[in-house]
């Protein structure tokens, strides 16, 4: 039962800092990055690659899956989003036209990933992980960074996102360089600081997931944002808090499928969740019920 | 018989009360002038005509059929064709689709299959003929200036051949000419029988077309009746000028 | 010759179910109708086609009608159930469809051949029945192109509010679209099944979604031959590109990303971009026609104006 809270907890982290990403950048630039799932798994991709050969230990592994993402998505954004900003004036045509592009980039690290690892599992390093004992229950070292750092960076960003100026500078940035130039921000600057920030998230997230299953494969980062839209969603777009239930009701209804049924319904519950929240309440549980971006 | 009647129409947006009250009565063959500053409703009270906003309250009588609320295409259908304050071309098209667009009103052509591609071609040419476009049949809108524009926006209008014609500030950005070129063909429709009611705030052009006009401020009528008497009322200057200019402006 | 045809046909019968594929998920798109809903059909009607002819032994013809029948059905309970949705949330939605019936079969038990699928679905189909299918299909769509549906669709796509104020249904353009592209996407997938005789869950999943998008996108989203010309090229794309290998993957992805970035319209976008541009200079030539716009501002302004950079107050919903 503990055994099970426990994993509960980490599934929960990981979601957590994923979905955080892609939501801020969704809810601010309003960009849906289809690549976030493939910046978390390539930037745990890199990670193999080197700590395998290196034999890092988890800090700087961690570390370096981190900076990775970070630098993917700062590079897509140059690659991709700045120029489709350029040459698109219509908002909603823009966003469509990054999304797409999006999609192409996560094409293409996929099938780099398959190709270099023949779709096979990939893992870090193997390290030596201490147990601790809390109350009775045995914990992982591992999976109690996990938890910390989920718990941790959720608040900070949800603390950051309400109170700082950066934080509120992004909130009604959008992709309109008027209305951020009005504000007196270098929307460029920030926009990638955003894409660079959540691209940190995504490595992290990828690191700690490969670190708690041991190995992940190539298409799991596709399968992520699915899972991360389904919990934005849920929760309502646009509001961190918002973020931090849907993953947990996601991990919740996961972990409850995956316990009392055969596990092969497991993808379900994320689509389904997608179907339900969007028939029954599109703006979810504590969004606003108007700004529909399209 | 009247061709449109708003009863005591009012919009509220929440606390905005765009519209609070406007009663009107549209008679066959006459140009309709809605006056008034940024702000006093005159581009809502359009916009609940044309079915795009429901109405807070009253009703909106269109030829013989009443509602609260009718869609815009319900609208549209009945033989009621709008302008619109922006233009609103689709850029994928040529000028001369934009404006058979306007045939293809459901109810136009009840002329057998064979016949109608060519019928409506031809309405869609005369349309563009009448406001001096038939040249650039086959261009992209993108390809002309924004009086242009909204020349092909009136032709897709008549095209439609409505029985009422709702034009939305429809001279905003032309020139002398285009403006005169404009109200030529608006009062030669008239001559051919077509309502309009008018959205301006040209003062100019209200004076030039119109038979009868209603002036509005804050969501409701302040002045209504012959054009050149309108505007000299006190409360219509206030409504432009503001107080202090207005009493000037009247000889005080 | 015969040889060469047998080993082409597969070929060409692969590129038409692809063609298929993608006006499954052109139609539409191509009146803003952002409906993937043609993935999960495509599914559906696979293995519908696969369990009749498994079960009931019926021929391939009848089998493909059930399946392009039943995509339908659940097509119109979608559109249904979707109505209020769009874009983004719409083809969020209608993906869930496709992943939740690939759950779904992957855990049907002996109808459906759990994970594995099923085997054997052997029916006759020749290439000429499905040449003539697709060409059925295709002339619909094309036509559906031009003319007043044509307008219409462009009009509820660019501009939902103004097609309304011209009188358009809509939400019924919508509503017809969105079922259009769930029977054509339940035709491809059926005649895929027969044509492969086998069916699995992992059929319609994430590389048939990316599949199908690229092919609109460097195709072109807006027209028929843009599904075409995507179907062709992404058809025979991997086996000009063998000696890559399985980096074949790498090359379309970055194709896709190049595509969306420079070239929105795809490779059709681009032709007639370019067809229009040679117009524009040849007509510059020529002297303008009377009424090319009694604009005073003189005739000649017309033509300096004829650039992109008009291009951006037009059109544009507020």
């Amino acid at each position: 039962m503990a055994h099970d809270l426990l994993n509960l907890l980490v599934l929960w982290s990981v979601y957590l800092l994923f979905a955080l990403g892609m939501s801020v950048v969704w809810g601010s630039i309003g960009v849906l990055n289809f690549a976030h799932g493939a910046t978390f798994m390539f930037s745990a991709f890199t990670g193999h690659l080197i700590s395998t050969r290196l034999d890092l230990g988890v800090v700087p592994t961690v570390l370096l899956c981190l900076l990775v993402g970070a630098g993917l998505a700062v590079v897509a954004h140059f690659l991709i989003v700045e120029p489709v900003l350029r040459a698109t004036p219509n908002v909603a045509a823009a966003e469509l036209r990054v999304l797409i592009a999006s999609i192409g980039v996560a094409a293409v690290l996929l099938a780099i990933a398959q190709t270099a690892t023949r779709s096979a599992p990939f893992g870090f390093a193997p390290v030596a992980v201490p147990l601790i004992e809390v109350a009775g229950v045995r914990i992982s070292l591992i999976q109690l960074l996990i938890i910390a750092l989920g718990l941790g960076v959720s608040l900070g960003v949800a603390v950051l996102m309400r109170t700082s100026r950066f934080g509120i500078a992004l909130r009604g940035i959008g992709l309109d360089p008027e209305t951020a130039s009005l504000m007196g921000v270098d929307r460029t600057r920030l926009a990638a600081a955003v894409m660079g920030v959540a691209g940190a998230l995504a490595g992290l997230a990828g690191a700690l997931l490969t670190y708690h299953l041991g190995s992940i494969v190539p298409e799991t980062g596709d399968l992520m944002v699915i899972k991360a839209f389904a919990a934005i969603v849920l929760g309502g777009l646009g509001n961190v808090y918002g973020v931090i239930l849907g993953t947990f009701v996601l991990a919740v209804a996961e972990t409850a499928v995956l316990t009392y049924t055969p596990g092969t319904w497991v993808d379900a519950v994320s689509f389904g969740l997608i179907l339900l929240v969007l028939l029954v309440r599109p703006h979810g549980l504590l969004g606003r019920a108007e700004v529909r971006r399209t | 018989m009247t061709v449109l009647e708003l009863d005591d129409v009012a919009v509220h947006f929440g606390g905005v009360r765009a519209v609070d009250g406007v009663s009107l009565r549209v008679e066959p063959g006459r140009i309709y002038g809605l006056l008034g500053p940024n702000g006093s409703g005159k581009s809502t009270l359009l916009a609940a005509v044309s079915g795009l906003v429901p109405l807070t309250r009253g009703s909106i009588t269109y030829a013989g059929l009443s509602a609260r609320r009718h869609s815009p295409a319900e609208v549209a259908r009945s033989g009621v064709a709008r302008t619109f304050q922006t233009v609103r071309l689709l850029a994928d098209l040529t000028v001369l689709e934009n404006v058979l667009l306007g045939t293809d009103r459901p109810g136009r052509f009840r002329a057998a299959r064979r016949g109608r591609a060519r019928a409506q071609r031809a309405a869609a040419m005369d349309a563009l003929t009448r406001v001096g476009l038939d040249g650039s049949a086959d261009r992209r809108p993108a390809e002309l200036s924004y009086g242009m524009q909204r020349r092909v926006e009136i032709a897709r209008a008549i095209a439609m051949s409505p029985h009422l014609l709702l034009l939305d500030e429809p001279v905003a950005g032309m020139n002398r000419e285009e403006r005169a070129e404009v109200r030529d063909v608006l009062c030669t429709l008239r001559g051919e029988g077509l309502t309009q009611l008018l959205v301006e705030h040209d003062v100019q052009m209200i004076t030039d077309t119109c038979d009868e006009v209603v002036a509005m401020n804050s969501g409701t009528v302040i002045a209504r009746g012959d054009p050149d008497d309108v505007v000299r009322e006190p409360a219509v200057r206030e409504a432009y000028l503001g107080k202090r200019w207005g009493r000037r402006a009247d000889g005080g | 010759m015969s040889g060469v045809l047998g080993a082409n046909s597969v070929l060409v019968q692969a590129m038409l179910v692809n063609l298929l594929l993608a006006l499954s998920l052109q139609i539409p798109l191509r009146s803003g109708v952002f409906s993937f809903a043609g993935l999960g059909s495509y599914g559906l009607g696979a293995y519908t086609a696969a369990i009749v002819v498994l079960r009931f032994d019926h021929p391939a013809l009848l089998a493909l009608a059930e399946g392009v029948l039943l995509s339908g059905l659940v097509g119109v309970l979608l559109a249904r159930l979707l109505r209020r949705l769009n874009g983004l949330y719409l083809g969020m939605a209608s993906i869930a469809y496709g992943g939740i019936l690939a759950v779904v079969v992957a855990n049907g038990g002996a109808l459906t051949g759990g994970a594995e699928g099923l085997y054997g679905v052997v029916a006759d189909l020749g290439l000429t029945e499905i040449t003539v299918i697709v060409l059925l299909v295709v002339v619909a769509v094309a036509l559906s192109e031009r003319g007043r549906t044509g307008r219409a669709v462009a009009a509820v796509r660019e501009d939902p509010e103004l097609a309304a104020a011209m009188g358009v249904d809509v939400a019924r353009v919508r509503f017809v679209v969105l079922v259009a592209g769930c029977m054509v996407g339940g035709l491809a997938g059926g005649i895929n099944a027969i044509m492969l005789t086998n069916v699995a869950p992992t059929d319609f999943g994430f590389h048939l979604a990316v599949l199908g998008l690229t092919m609109i996108i460097v195709g072109g989203a807006r027209t028929w031959l843009g599904a075409l010309v995507g179907a062709a090229i992404f058809t025979w794309l991997p086996i000009a590109l063998q000696a890559l290998g399985d980096w074949r993957t790498v090359v379309y992805g970055c194709l896709v990303a190049a595509v969306a970035v420079w070239a929105p319209h795809g490779l059709i976008g681009l032709a007639g971009q370019a067809v229009r541009a040679v117009r524009r200079s040849a007509s510059r030539r020529k002297p303008p026609g009377p009424g090319a716009g009694r604009a005073p501002t003189g005739a000649a302004e017309v033509d300096l104006l004829a650039g992109e950079g008009v291009g951006a107050s037009v059109g544009r919903p507020m």
